[in-house]
């Protein structure tokens, strides 16, 4: 199309009256107040939250000298029905253990809103997940001692072995259980379940919930 | 008679150039003893159009054979004219000549002249340079030329330090907010091209959503412009503009290239500017620009996770003819950028031992990888405007502009919740601007208009985290007139503005849903006052009350922030915070120097702050800091300056600082995050020979940070120490035919200096940035 083509096409351009200006500005108003008012919000949906921890169950079972169950697992829980709520505190029970004896340990977490197995999870991601056992009962001459024996051989703390002294210096004490997520597995000392130092290896707590422990 | 006639005779010897006028009035002077010869004419010389000040329009007075040119600000004087009428004619290219009819009789005559565009075949000259954005009488910085192409590859924040009063409020390197006179976020307004952005604004870590190669000019308006823009205008305004669109057939391209040592960081940014031969009045602009870096190093070691993705598009078309002007504006920006690893936190005590240990646990390494905790963040902007001359004094002005903000956050989470954003807010955005400018031949000008703001915010459903802040749905209409009244070098401009916002909000928390109607409505009102004492020297006085209703957080934040390790709660019994600031420039454009001072006084009433209650709150997860949302009175005041001086033509020096001091008043303690007082100077060298005007020079600064005392009764950390930077600046411009190559070498922070800014959040995890070498190439074509 050479240009006068062009120019017949578009009587604008030979004649600039025929640009109705005034025109053009009330339809670029109208326009706008069509959109204007085609804009609302959606109706909010109930979220839930499904990475909080609503419930944390440690579970004993006494092992006998072959390390062969004996008797009835004991549980003892930590449990915050509102997860991340403000003024609610948590509710943790008084694990109680016999002197001498020795336990499997294994934790459970749960998330009661989404009623989902966290524990599962926590396993799938095995490189990125890991227990500490901290706390005055592993102090000083400690009164109990842990390690880990996760199934995959892979060092977690879902399940352990926690054996209680024979002659403890005390009875009361507290048992401190940190997960760390995202961590350096491979940090020096982060092998060991009692590492005082964890937070050098990087990550952050998911958990971090102090049980107050009766050994009779 | 005697006073009178030494008179006479003092004032018609200075005036040099018109000896046979001076040995006329010498012989009269003693005949017509009245006749008093010390009169002058002082005017100033504006566009009908805008009332922009017009520079170098030609003034001559016929009967005296005397004349003048006008400054940049419009502003003439002649001097030295007997009693009597004359005959002034005003000439500028392009516009109508006024001839006016002048009688003296005693003191100094003072006009304003506003000269009208007349339609040219052909605009044979075109002027280039700097444009004020903004009409106003109050303090107004700019970046613009050389030091907007300085400050290529930095974000908004970052750029606007450059002028003094200007600091960020940042969250690691990548995210930075503007400052200015200690307001950020929801206290500033940030314009795109006219429109006011509307994103997330309320969160400390959500940077504009901007790209500052859009702009070839940035301005920063210090004062209170509630009336102007709208509520919470009220620490100041950012008006990000393009260049004007062509209106002649013109073909321009630009094309940026910047590439950073630290981070490993690249920028490209095209610009195609045109205007169509085929239709008169018809131009356009297409803009693009796209950077990558990756983790960025502080002297010793990497920050993890610190890589930015960001992609940019803007385009403009536009036809103007006498009568009749439209515009069309779109812009995109799309930023994805990594969060340090360590800085998220899983409860207090993880807090503390990062600030304990002062930097990251790890030494990271170099990657461009962009991993959880991450932000992805749209923003899209659309704007029509269109204005039309209802008569030669009256203008009709229309402006649409619709706006989509998109933002994601992903957490470090297990599982597929990793793959969800933890929070993920569509934010729409309609802005309706209606209004009618006057301006006569006289000394009146005004602006009336009605302003509306409809928002739209949606939580979108699927994160497994109950949303920070709910849904709700935002109204807001304004209506504001303001005039101006200009005789000759003084300016006085007032205006008031009335606003109705309804905010209705609607959320589940714990399946329960909770929704909120509010209302709020204001008046807010200013005044203020431009004099030119002499052409080289401004004062300017503002005072403007703003308003600011709390914003949509603030009343109904409930939740963690991992960040801060800390749950942060909102009260929705908040009122609007009102402030009312007093602003005062003092301006001085001498030959070999330039002087900027600025001093405020800001009280706001009901300000709302961040208050930490002392209290933690103890989950499963361990414990967090509660903070809550509080009012108090507060009072902001402090100054600029900035200044710089020539001392040959090869040597110059700038100086530049700023003091802000805010302190609750109800309390008597100071608030968090205000900027400590900072101080930049330096010294330039100039290679380039006599007339040349090619850029050519070197630059050495300093940066001065001072440590802030003035810190509020809490903090989870110390204030940083003070620090001092070192930077280098090397601009060359090469000219290639009709092309312009510009050239910069920059070295930031030249002696790898450990340094933490009170003003970055990041500080309670890590040092700041260390040593880079910056290479930026402009090119145009």
């Amino acid at each position: 199309m050479n240009s006068d083509q062009f120019k017949k096409q578009l009587p604008i351009l030979n004649n600039p009256t025929m640009f109705n200006s005034r025109k053009i500005f009330l339809y670029a108003i109208l326009f706008a107040a069509f959109t204007f008012t085609a804009c609302e919000s959606d109706d909010p949906e109930p979220e839930n939250d499904g990475e909080v921890i609503t419930d944390v169950i440690l579970n004993f079972q006494e092992l006998d000298a072959s390390g062969n169950p004996v008797g009835a697992v004991s549980s003892f829980s930590a449990s915050d029905p509102q997860g991340i709520e403000v003024g609610a505190t948590p509710t943790i029970e008084t694990v109680e253990l016999t002197k001498g004896k020795t336990y499997q340990l294994n934790i459970e977490v749960r998330n009661s809103i989404e009623n989902e197995d966290i524990t599962e999870e926590i396993l799938e991601e095995a490189d990125e997940h890991q227990f500490y056992f901290l706390g005055t009962a592993f102090v000083g001459s400690p009164i109990l001692t842990y390690q880990y024996d996760d199934l995959s051989g892979e060092l977690i703390g879902v399940q352990g072995i926690l054996t209680v002294q024979q002659n403890p210096g005390f009875n009361n004490a507290n048992m401190q259980i940190i997960l760390r997520h995202d961590l350096d597995k491979n940090y020096p000392g982060a092998s060991n379940p009692n590492f005082q130092e964890y937070a050098m290896a990087g990550g952050e707590s998911d958990l971090d919930i102090t049980f107050p422990v009766v050994v009779e | 008679m005697l006073v009178n006639n030494s008179n006479v005779y003092y004032f018609c010897i200075v005036n040099l150039k018109t000896p046979i006028l001076l040995t006329l009035i010498l012989l009269l002077g003693h005949k017509i003893q009245a006749q008093n010869c010390n009169l002058s004419i002082r005017g100033k010389i504006i566009h009908l159009e805008n009332n922009e000040p017009i520079e170098a329009a030609y003034v001559w007075v016929i009967e005296a054979e005397e004349g003048a040119v006008s400054d940049k600000n419009g502003n003439f004087t002649i001097k030295n004219l007997c009693s009597g009428t004359y005959t002034l004619t005003i000439q500028y290219l392009g516009h109508k000549e006024i001839r006016d009819t002048v009688t003296l009789e005693s003191g100094t005559f003072t006009k304003t002249y506003r000269l009208e565009e007349v339609a040219l075949g052909l605009k044979s000259v075109e002027v280039h340079g700097h444009r004020d954005a903004v009409q106003t009488t109050t303090a107004v910085s700019a970046l613009y030329g050389e030091k907007l192409l300085e400050s290529r590859g930095e974000n908004l924040g970052e750029s606007l330090k450059r002028i003094s009063g200007v600091s960020t409020f940042s969250t690691g390197n990548s995210i930075s907010k503007p400052v200015i006179h200690g307001m950020h976020s929801n206290r500033i307004m940030i314009m795109n091209n006219g429109i006011r952005l509307e994103g997330q604004q309320w969160g400390a870590e959500h940077a504009p959503e901007i790209d500052p190669f859009l702009a070839d000019e940035i301005t920063v308006v210090k004062g209170a412009e509630t009336v102007r823009y709208g509520p919470e205008a009220m620490g100041g305004v950012i008006l990000v503009n393009p260049a004007p669109l062509p209106t002649k057939k013109t073909s321009k391209t630009s094309l940026n290239l910047v590439g950073g040592t630290n981070g490993q960081m690249g920028n490209i940014n095209l610009v195609y500017v045109g205007g169509s031969h085929k239709i008169k009045g018809l131009g356009y602009r297409i803009q693009s620009s796209a950077k990558r870096s990756g983790n960025v190093k502080s002297p010793g070691y990497f920050q993890d996770n610190t890589g930015v993705s960001e992609l940019n598009l803007s385009s403009s078309l536009g036809y103007s003819s006498s009568k009749l002007g439209v515009e069309a504006y779109y812009s995109l920006f799309h930023t994805e950028l990594g969060i340090l690893n360590d800085s998220h936190t899983g409860n207090l005590s993880d807090l503390e031992n990062i600030i304990e240990n002062g930097r990251p646990f790890a030494d990271g390494e170099f990657s461009y990888e962009i991993a959880n905790p991450k932000q992805r963040v749209t923003h899209h902007l659309a704007k029509l405007k269109s204005h039309y001359h209802i008569s030669e004094s009256w203008k009709l002005n229309f402006q649409y502009g619709f706006q989509l903000n998109h933002r994601q956050e992903f957490d470090k989470r297990r599982g597929d919740l990793n793959e969800k954003a933890s929070l993920d807010l569509e934010l729409f955005t309609n802005t309706i601007d209606l209004y009618v400018n006057h301006t006569h031949k006289n000394e009146l000008s005004g602006t009336w208009g009605i302003n509306l703001i409809q928002q739209a915010n949606s939580n979108v459903p699927g994160t497994g985290v109950t949303p920070l802040i709910p849904n709700y749905d935002m109204v807001n209409t304004g209506l504001y007139a303001m005039e101006k009244y200009s005789k000759g070098p003084l300016e006085v401009e007032a205006g008031v503005r009335y606003d109705f916002r309804n905010v209705s909000t609607a959320r589940y928390i714990n399946q329960e849903l909770r929704t909120a109607d509010l209302d709020y409505q204001n008046f807010s009102a200013f005044l203020g006052g431009l004099y030119h004492i002499s052409p080289d020297l401004t004062f300017n006085s503002n005072i403007g009350s703003a308003w600011r209703p709390p914003n949509v957080n603030e009343l109904f934040s409930e939740g963690l922030h991992h960040g801060a390790a800390a749950v942060e709660i909102g009260n929705s019994d908040l009122k609007s915070e009102k402030s009312l600031k007093w602003i005062n420039e003092l301006q001085y454009d001498g030959k070999r120097t330039h002087l900027e001072l600025t001093a405020y006084l800001n009280p706001i009433s009901d300000y709302i702050f961040l208050n930490p209650t002392g209290e933690v709150f103890v989950s499963l997860r361990g414990t967090f800091n509660v903070y809550e949302y509080l009012q108090a009175n507060a009072l902001f005041y402090g100054f600029d300056f900035a200044g710089s001086y020539e001392f040959t033509d090869k040597i110059s020096a700038y100086l530049k600082g700023s003091i802000v001091q805010a302190k609750n008043r109800d309390e008597d303690n100071y608030f968090p995050f205000i900027p400590a007082n900072r101080m930049d100077w330096g010294v330039s060298y100039d290679f380039a020979k006599g007339t040349d005007s090619r850029t050519n020079k070197i630059t050495l600064s300093n940066v001065l940070v001072a440590k802030q005392n003035r810190e509020p009764d809490f903090d989870i950390a110390p204030a940083p120490p003070a620090y001092a930077l070192f930077n280098i600046s090397y601009n060359k411009q090469l000219i290639i035919g009709d092309d312009k190559l510009n050239l910069g070498l920059q070295v930031q922070n030249l002696f790898n200096t450990s340094y933490k800014d009170y003003m970055n959040r990041f500080r309670y995890f890590s040092y700041d940035m260390g040593r880079n070498v910056l290479l930026k190439i402009n090119y145009e074509f």
